[in-house]
Order: C-alpha cells, then structure tokens, then sequence
C-alpha cells in the first residue's frame, strides 16, 4: 500500500498538469475566437465588452447569442482537449455573399507528454510506416523538444504576446469587405468521439493565400502555434 | 497511375468522388477506415460507377466484355511499369485477382452488370457485387489516365495502403460471403473485395456527405506530414448573424470612449441669460395659486391680484382682460385648448370663463366655496381643484356644468395637469399627495402617491412617453418623482435641493426644466432618464413661482416673487430646424423695448 499510493499520486499529479494545460489551451483558444470575431468585425464593436485577462484587455463579446454559440463549442472542445483529440483548431472567416473563405486563423496544438500513451503509440505503429515517407521531419522533430518547466507567468506573457500579434495583424490584413460570418473546425483524432452538433468538413482553405506564422505559446504538455492565411486582395 | 483512372468515377457526385477514389484506386477504401459509418458512405461510389459505365459505354457493353482480357493485361502491364513501387504493387494485386473474376463474368455476359445476376459460380449475392467491382476496375483500366492527377493519385496509394493494413485486421466480418468466395484470392484481394462490395451495398445510404472530406484530408495530411488519421470535423450550427453591417474603418477608427451627450461637441447650448424681462407688479406670492398660462395662440395671461392681463408675444402688446371685484382676487388663470377662452379662478370659488378676442365674460360657473388655485382644460372639459380639496370637472358646453366630483385630496389641490390625449389627469396637494385619475372612472383615483412629503404643485406629462408622469415636491421635499402612470411605480427620483414650484417637459429635447423656489430661485434642466442636470440658471431674485412653456416649446415664460416676469429660451431649436411662433415672438419682440411694463 505505502508504496503503491506514492505512485498514483506521481500519476495523479501529472494527469492534473496535463488536464489544466488542456483548460489553459482551451480558455486561449476561447478569448482567440472572441479576439478574432472583434478584430476582424464580424461583429459589431458595440457588442464587445473588455475583460482583464492575460494581463490585457481582451474583448469578448457580450451578445447572448454568441456567447452561447462560442460557449457550445467551448465545451466539447474542452472534452477534445483533455482527451488529447485535437490536432488543429482553425476559425474561418467566409464572406457571406460569395461564400468565398477569406481569411483563416489556424492554431495548430501539438501534445508534449502523450497523454494516452498507449493509444497513441499504437495509432503510430500502425501509421508510421506508411506515413513516414509524406511526413516532414519538422513535425516529428518538434515534438521530441518538449519544453519543461515554464511558469506560469512565462505562458501567459507568451499568450499576451500572442493576441498582441492577432491584434497588430488587422495593420497587414486586408480589409474585409462586405458581410462576413465564421466557422471553426477542429482537426480531430478520428478516433474521438463526435457530437450530433460537429460534422466532417473540408479544410475551407484558403485558396491562392498568403499565409503569416504568428507566434506560439508552450505549456509542459501542449504547444500552440498560430497561423493566419488570407486572400489576397488584388 | 493505373489505379488513379480506376477512382475517376466521373458522374458521381463530388463527394462521392472522393471516396470512391478511395474505393477504386484502393479498392478497399473506405469503409474499415470509417467503421460503420464509413460503410454506407462508400456504398456511394458504387452507384456512380455504373452511371459512369452507362454514359460512356452504353452502346459498347458487350465489346467491353469482350475487351476486357485486353484491358486488364494492359493494365496490369502498366502497373508493373509504374516506377512508384508502393502503390503499383498494391493496387495490381487486386486486379490480378479480380481478373480472374472478371473473365468469368465477362463470359456469362458483361451486359447485365447491374442485376449482375447469377453468379456463374454459386457465389451467391456476392457474385454480383464482384461483378460491379469488376466492372469498375475495367472500366478504370479503360479510363486510365483520367482525370485524376498523378498527384492525388499518390497520395491515395498511400492511404489506401493504410487502408488495406486496417482491413485485414478486420475485415472478413463484413461481408463472410464475398471472402469465402475469393478464398483462393490473396489477401490484398480479398480486402479489395471486401472493400469493393461494401461500396456496392452502400449506395442506398449516404449518411455521410463527406467523402471529398476524405480526399482532402489524406491529400492534406500527406502535404503537411501529419497523422493521417485525423478528421476536420466543423462545427455545424451556424453562428448568429451580426446584429448590423459592419464597416471595418469605422472600427478602427472609433474613438475609444464612445461619444455621449456630455462631450462637449454635443452638448447643447442653453441660453442663460433671459430673453426678455417683463414687470409684473402685485404678483401674489402665493405657492399655491397658478398664474401664469401661455396660450396656443400665442398670448400669454397673467393674473395680478385682481388683474388678468394679456401679453401677445406676436404683437408686444398687452391687455387688461379683466378686473375682479374687490372682495376678491385671481387665483388661477388657464387657456382653453383652442387659446380662445382663459379660464380665470377666483378667490371667492368663482370660475369665469373669458373670450379673450372678444374681451367678454362667457359665464361663470360656482360651486367651490373655496378659492380654485389650479385649473385644467380637457377639451369641452374644465377641471378646478379648490382649497377644500376637491376637484370639480366642468362640462363648460351645458348649463349643469359640473359633471364630476373628485374626491381625494384633504387638503388645498395646487396642481393639476391633464395628460394631452384627456385618459388621465394627475392632481396635487397640500396633502402631499398625488393623485393620478382615470378620465373614464373619477369615483377614486386610479393611483395615489404619498412618497411626495410636502405640498406637490408641479405636475407635467411626458410628451415623448405618455405613462410617465413628473411630479415636484414643496420645500420639505424637494424632489421631483418620475411615475409610470400605467403601472404606478415610481420610475425615477430627483433629489433638486430646493422648492420645486414647477415642471415642464421639452417636446423636442429629452429634457425636464424645473423651477426652484426656496433656496435656490432657479430654473433647473434635467437630461431624462439620464437625470443629468445639464445646466442651472439663477433665475429670479426670489422663489420663482410660476412657469409655462411658448407653443412652439422653445420658450418657457417664468413668473416670481420678484415681480418680474421672464422669458429664457432654453429649448431652442437648433437653426434651419424650423420656423415657430416662439421665433416669430422673439422677432417681434426684438423690435420692442427691453422692459415693458404689462400694467
């Protein structure tokens, strides 16, 4: 017994960093949505409230309707978060008239410290060979650099300096024209479970964009790296 | 590339490409990767293909049966020569044993492929989803370089290996027929078999709309190198609409505090200084008396102890209307409606009614044995509120004028006000009450407020909103209460700090003006609902006690203690927004003399 509960402490603890890593993704990825709906006016300014956070002034919508909306995916992407289910988070910006996708936020999240290590290794064994030959080095050495040890200051300056880029960014986007409405998709595991309210999707990529690397912010167990693409305006 | 043309599937529908690409090229496809839901969604691909062979071999079936040896040697050679070794591999397996199947149902007759009925070989059902596949795969031998780029080819080999992997793993469960029947096939044959059949049955089902999704996430995945096993899955409710147009420049560019009525580009100017002054010698300093009244026409009546005198804000000039008795003195005066008849209270309980044009008394109407303090008209209807507390509705067009007693107030009525479209009156008393009536039924008074804690003289209805009612209390109350004369509640307070004497909305500003008796001797305008005070004007030398407003509403003519009557142009309209009498009055009155004496 005494030594047993040491260990599932030892698991515990780390099952909880991993969980609260995956709440902090998720909460950023929450204020990037309302970040980019106020940025790129999808909705009006007046519907924007500020709220202290990250030690900025993020704003947040206040209209019921897209909270609600917002706070639905919320929580399933919550759930995909913990589960390690989600490789890519994008929110895409389609005119409204011509249907045309016009800008498109990706925030790719790589998961550090597997969390279901079996499932995981499993899905690669059977992968891997197959896919080795099409992947790109780059992915498979990201992830062997996991960055340990980061307080939690150091995240949420690197967060900060995150949605100080989204928002400096409106100075190189293009000016949006017309009406415009949003759509997120997730890059799920196709393992993971899907509710009635998600469905299959394209890529909705843009097409003939330029693309931006922002910034990314690492926790111990994820990394976020953001990219914008956008049309070209001709 | 050989399997890139079996995909082409060209009639299908874009979705359905995809996926049948999937299917074609890898035979095997879909459905182990999708589980069940996978199966009827590859069943799609199934359709198409016989589409595509109706339209483009129609006429040629039998040839094609007759060809397909051909074929399929052709293709098979062109695999072996394809350079890319992993997918020619896969995929020419299967063909080479669908071949075999192929040529057996070639012999029985190629034509029928949809019933594809009997199976030469006892297959039973199975036989004729084989013969679809076999169809396909000719029918892609045939096609062959197709559509497709070598590129999407590529990378579906690649998938489709995959896929293969995952279909042996669990496979035969699906379809026991079809395996038993290819038992002499290869494994990668028989996956392809499976995969194939399960493509034919899907076609009823189509759940899944997405199988360009598939397509593209393996084209996707290979580009970026990422595990190809995930999906993008959207989330599909739409988002709310906006709840307007947006102008992204408007955003960028507003102001960071958004501009109110107080930044000072908007703030309006009021005139503090008085537009005219006049003397009003014997003014009676009475809180309780009302008299002062600007008419409709223009002319404002004021009421000097035993005098009611006429000042025509056209013309400058003024009257003497009448002259009461000596026993007694004027205690209130009130235009008609019309502005034709002044309605003139007497210290007595009297109550005259005056043609002004004329100059002559109409009648005179008694029943109060108490001096009537304030009036109000309702059209054909005449209401005066005594001393005693009571109110009496006079019915000025018949000889028994009194047609209703009002009953309330314990003590002297000062105000009373009724609201323009004649459905309420709201009166107020030494009592400190406010009573608010229903015109239809007097017996007792709809609403009764006692929140008021001295005598309540200032009463006025909102112009903008009829329910909302502006009372003022006396000194010990100081407060103006804001009512919903509907519901009764009490909307808003004002703490004004001194004596409120009187009360007049704007028409055209959301705005209140009150006078101010003790201490203050002001005149106070109010934002409404904000109950902001945008600005105080030291009005009078002593407490003002009277006021009304100019029948264009820019005006407002004040009366105190200081016998002086005068006029400030609070309300003004801003320029170009129209022409009303209150400017015509000013005109005329610019030509005039400062002071002007009325006596």
């Amino acid at each position: 017994m005494a030594s047993e509960a040491p260990e599932t402490d030892k698991f515990k603890v780390h099952k909880l960093s991993l969980k609260g890593s995956a709440k902090l993704v998720a909460e950023f990825f929450q204020y990037s949505i309302h970040t980019i709906l106020f940025q790129r006016g999808v909705y009006p300014a007046e519907d924007f409230t500020a709220v202290k956070k990250y030690g900025l002034n993020m704003l947040v919508s206040s209209d019921d309707q897209v909270r609600a909306y917002i706070k639905k995916i919320m929580s399933q992407l919550d759930k995909w978060m913990v589960g390690g289910k989600i490789s890519k988070l994008v929110i895409v910006i389609t005119d409204k008239d011509t249907g045309e996708h016009v800008e498109r936020w990706q925030f790719d999240v790589q998961i550090l410290a597997k969390p279901k290590s079996k499932s995981k290794s499993k899905s690669k064994t059977t992968t891997s060979t197959a896919d080795q030959e099409n992947s790109t080095p780059s992915s498979t050495g990201k992830e062997e650099q996991p960055e340990k040890d980061k307080t939690e200051a150091e995240i949420q300056s690197e967060i900060a300096a995150i949605f100080r880029q989204i928002t400096a960014s409106v100075t190189f986007l293009p000016q949006l024209q017309g009406d415009c409405t949003f759509n997120v998709l997730v890059y799920a595991d196709a393992s993971s479970e899907v509710p009635v309210e998600w469905g299959d999707s394209d890529a909705k990529e843009i097409v003939n964009g330029e693309r931006v690397q922002l910034r990314g912010f690492s926790t111990q167990s994820h990394r976020v790296d953001t990219l914008v693409s956008y049309r070209l305006v001709d | 590339m050989a399997t890139a043309s079996v995909s082409t599937p060209l009639k299908s529908h874009a979705g359905l490409f995809s996926s049948r690409t999937a299917g074609g090229r890898m035979p095997l496809t879909p459905s182990p990767i999708q589980r069940a839901a996978a199966l009827t969604v590859n069943s799609s691909p199934f359709t198409p293909d016989r589409a595509s062979n109706d339209g483009h071999r129609v006429p040629s079936k039998s040839v094609y049966g007759g060809n397909l040896a051909a074929h399929f040697a052709k293709a098979s050679k062109n695999h072996r020569e394809s350079p890319k070794s992993n997918i020619a591999r896969v995929v020419s397996t299967p063909r080479k044993v669908l071949e075999l199947g192929v040529s057996n149902f070639t012999l029985t007759g190629t034509g029928a492929h949809t019933k594809a009925p009997a199976s030469p070989n006892a297959k039973k059902p199975v036989p004729v989803r084989k013969k679809t596949s076999k169809t396909k795969l000719t029918y892609n031998t045939d096609r062959f370089i197709p559509n497709r780029s070598s590129s999407s080819a590529i990378s579906n080999a690649g998938s489709a290996k995959i896929r293969i992997r995952q279909n042996h793993q669990r496979p035969r469960s699906v379809h026991g027929d079809a395996s038993s029947i290819l038992s002499s096939a290869t494994d990668d044959a028989i996956a392809a078999l499976e995969g194939l059949n399960i493509d034919d049955e899907e076609p009823v089902s189509y759940s899944r709309p997405s199988p360009s999704t598939v397509a593209y996430q393996e084209t996707l995945a290979d580009a970026c190198g990422v595990n190809l096993k995930t999906r993008i899955l959207q989330f599909k409710p739409t988002p709310p609409e906006s709840s307007k147009p947006i102008d992204l420049r408007q955003q960028y560019n507003r102001p960071l505090r958004p501009a109110n009525a107080t930044s000072a580009q908007f703030r309006r100017r009021i005139a503090t200084a008085p537009e005219r002054v006049l003397d009003a010698p014997g003014l009676i300093d009475d809180y309780y008396l009302n008299l002062l009244d600007w008419s409709s026409n223009n002319q404002v009546a004021i009421g000097l102890e035993r005098n009611v005198y006429v000042w025509s804000a056209d013309e400058g000039s003024v009257n003497c209307l009448l002259e009461t008795s000596p026993d007694t003195y004027v205690s209130s005066v009130k235009w008609s409606g019309d502005g034709a008849y002044v309605g003139v209270g007497l210290g007595t309980g009297e109550v005259q009614i005056w043609d002004v044009a004329e100059g002559v008394k109409i009648r005179s109407m008694l029943g109060h044995d108490t001096r009537v303090g304030v009036m109000g008209w309702s059209k054909h209807l005449l209401s005066t509120g005594a001393r005693s507390g009571l109110v009496f509705n006079h019915d000025v067009r018949i000889a028994e004028h009194k047609v209703a007693e009002l009953v309330s107030h314990t003590s002297e009525v000062c105000g009373l006000e009724w609201r323009s479209d004649g459905a309420q009156l709201a009166t107020g008393g030494n009592d400190n009450l406010v009573s608010i009536w229903d015109a239809r039924s007097l017996a007792v008074p709809k609403f009764t407020k006692t929140n008021h804690r001295a005598a309540v003289k200032a009463l006025a209805w909102c112009p903008w909103n009829m329910n909302l009612l502006a009372t003022g209390g006396g000194s010990y109350d100081r407060h103006i209460h804001f009512w919903n004369s509907t519901s009764g509640a009490r909307v808003n307070s004002i703490d004004t700090g001194s004596q409120v004497t009187s009360l007049r909305w704007s028409p055209h500003y959301r705005e209140i003006v009150s006078s101010s008796g003790f201490p203050d001797n002001s005149l106070s305008i109010w934002s409404y609902p904000t109950l902001v005070r945008n600005v105080e004007i030291p009005a009078h030398e002593s407490r003002v006690l009277h006021s009304c407003l100019s029948p264009d509403g820019q005006m407002l003519a004040t009366a105190a203690a200081d016998e002086s009557l005068k006029f400030w142009k609070i309300f003004e309209k801003k320029p170009g927004s129209g022409v009303g009498i209150g400017s015509a009055g000013a005109a005329a009155k610019a030509d005039r003399p400062k002071m002007m004496t009325i006596r």
